[in-house]
């Protein structure tokens, strides 16, 4: 039975994490062993305990001994894209909550964002994103790419390349938690009220921009490596921002992001959302303290407001402009505290 | 204009019970205004909403507005709706939009092919040719995985640049993608809330129970 939150109006007592007390804004379950299971019988129990870990293995298995006619970026996205409509069926059949059912609006409204996504901003990318930069970088010291790594397994070689991209973007969200310039761009993701699999692609362009660079382009890998770093990416990543319940393997929640993890991120509750900033790789958190098991209902800012598409486009640029003006109103037209 | 309005407006009636006065109706059918950012007003009548930023799981979150009017006829009392929904009007444009996305990435392409045709492509295919093939490592070896194959001849010879290129087909995948959505979209939502209004009118007021609302939680900006 979960620990019921004691709730007193605008204030709850929360629970100690650390030296943070989580849940004092907004409901927030705290540890594994309060949180639900999936219900139902055998086969569905079965389906939903293992489909985690087998994905995950038969992807590395295949991206691993897959001939070189087929191991292509083109099968990868092939593969995605099935792998997405798979898990849009999981939602339909097992959700974790029925307040997060997707809608005819959300599915139309997330999938704007995943076509800006495979467009737009690919565009925006391929002039400013981070390979370009760091092929400039190279380029402007007469560096070589580091190849340290090529004659590493394959294996190996893969997870250096998930891990240097999650280890950037780790310290890039937290930054963004940190930093009000950064904030403001992702300030809009944390809108969101409920977890669908589409969810992680909504955002302003700017963060989403931001969030997808990395510093791997310093380095080489085989080709293979990418293709496997990228089925990683897949079987582990997805679940982020899915609305499917699962009994996830302890082994699992402990080294990887979780939707539970990344639910207690979105939860309207101050700490709880300055936490789990990894995007793969939960024991990030783990190592740097910023890791809470647990999950929450609850998502989204301003008491659960939905923010439409208009907004979050203009919201980081608007709220910029109103802080600048405050921060450099004539000093007349500020109000002087009384003494 | 209503030649081409009913892209997204939704218009439509549902009979009411024989006897059924506008006052028990619109009782019904109130807990699906009583939602967060919802306005309505109730005349004898009719009713007015307004919705803004309306909850992702409000029954009616694809409207902003609209009238609920009921009318007396020889036939009985009759429940007439007209809504407005700017979700619809968006996701009918959206397919031009990625068109209109798809032609920037052709343009792009073409201005790309243009300036690297200028440029010196002989550079670029040397270094494709130079690369060299890294060898597995001895535990991928025994493990079986394929062999890196030699970068392609005919590859090398197009300056590496194949895939650089922008390409406009994601785009015309997803107007294609928006099109088909507005099109289930416009009957799904119109079918929806007709049966949500139909359900109402004919449930009992006493056991209807309210729509379940969120409980008040102290947001805070982080």
């Amino acid at each position: 039975m979960p620990p019921q939150l004691d709730y007193r109006g605008d204030k709850m007592d929360g629970i100690r994490v650390g030296k943070r007390i989580i849940g004092a804004d907004s409901p927030v379950i705290v540890g594994w062993e309060n949180i639900g299971r999936v219900e139902g019988g055998p086969v569905k129990q079965f389906i939903f305990t293992w489909f985690q870990p087998t994905v995950l293995f038969a992807a590395i298995l295949f991206w691993y001994y897959a001939p070189n006619s087929i191991a292509k970026a083109s099968t990868a996205i092939g593969i995605g894209i099935g792998f997405k409509l798979l898990l849009l069926s999981l939602e339909w059949v097992n959700p974790r909550y029925d307040s997060w059912r997707l809608t005819w609006k959300e599915l139309v409204t997330d999938l704007f964002y995943v076509g800006l996504g495979y467009t737009v901003l690919r565009i925006v990318d391929s002039y400013i994103g981070s390979s370009v930069m760091v092929e400039a970088i190279q380029h402007l010291f007469h560096w070589d790419k580091f190849a340290w790594f090529t004659s590493l397994p394959l294996l190996v070689q893969a997870f250096l390349i998930s891990f240097i991209f999650d280890f950037g973007q780790y310290w890039m969200h937290r930054g963004m938690h940190n930093w009000y310039p950064l904030w403001l761009p992702h300030s809009v993701h944390h809108y969101i009220t409920q977890m669908n699999i589409n969810k992680g692609a909504v955002g302003n362009p700017v963060e989403l921009f931001l969030i997808g660079l990395g510093i791997g382009g310093f380095f080489d890998f085989v080709p293979r490596a990418f293709l496997l770093a990228g089925a990683i990416g897949m079987s582990v990543g997805s679940y982020m921002h899915i609305n499917v319940r699962f009994n996830t393997p302890r082994w699992w929640r402990f080294l990887f992001n979780t939707t539970e993890h990344h639910s207690v991120h979105h939860s309207r509750d101050y700490e709880a959302s300055r936490s789990n900033f990894a995007g793969t790789y939960i024991f990030i958190d783990r190592i740097f303290g910023t890791c809470v098991d647990g999950e929450a209902e609850l998502l989204g800012m301003e008491g659960g407001r939905r923010m439409s598409i208009r907004e979050q486009m203009t919201y980081p640029f608007t709220e910029a402009w109103k802080t600048l003006k405050e921060k450099f109103a004539r000093p007349g037209a500020m109000v002087v505290p009384a003494e | 204009m209503r030649l081409i309005d009913w892209i997204w407006h939704i218009r439509g009636s549902v009979a009411l019970a024989p006897g059924q006065s506008s006052d028990d109706a619109f009782g019904k059918l109130e807990p699906l205004f009583r939602q967060p950012n919802t306005s309505f007003e109730r005349s004898n009548d009719t009713l007015v909403f307004q919705k803004k930023d309306q909850a992702a799981q409000d029954k009616m979150s694809i409207f902003d507005d609209g009238t609920l009017r009921i009318e007396r006829g020889t036939s009985g009392a009759v429940l007439r709706y007209h809504l407005t929904s700017r979700a619809l009007l968006a996701c009918f444009l959206a397919p031009l939009l990625f068109l209109g996305i798809a032609q920037f990435t052709v343009m792009l392409g073409q201005h790309q092919a243009k300036t690297e045709h200028a440029s010196d492509k002989s550079a670029e295919a040397k270094k494709d040719k130079d690369k060299k093939i890294v060898p597995l490592n001895p535990i991928d070896r025994f493990l079986g995985a394929p062999a890196p194959e030699k970068p392609d001849k005919k590859d090398a010879d197009k300056g590496g640049k194949r895939d650089k290129k922008p390409s406009p087909t994601p785009a015309y995948v997803f107007a294609a993608i928006f099109a088909a959505l507005y099109v289930g979209g416009r009957i799904l939502e119109d079918r929806l809330i007709k049966s949500h209004f139909t359900r109402r009118l004919r449930g009992s007021r006493s056991t209807m129970t309210r729509e379940p609302a969120l409980p008040p939680v102290g947001g805070r900006a982080a």
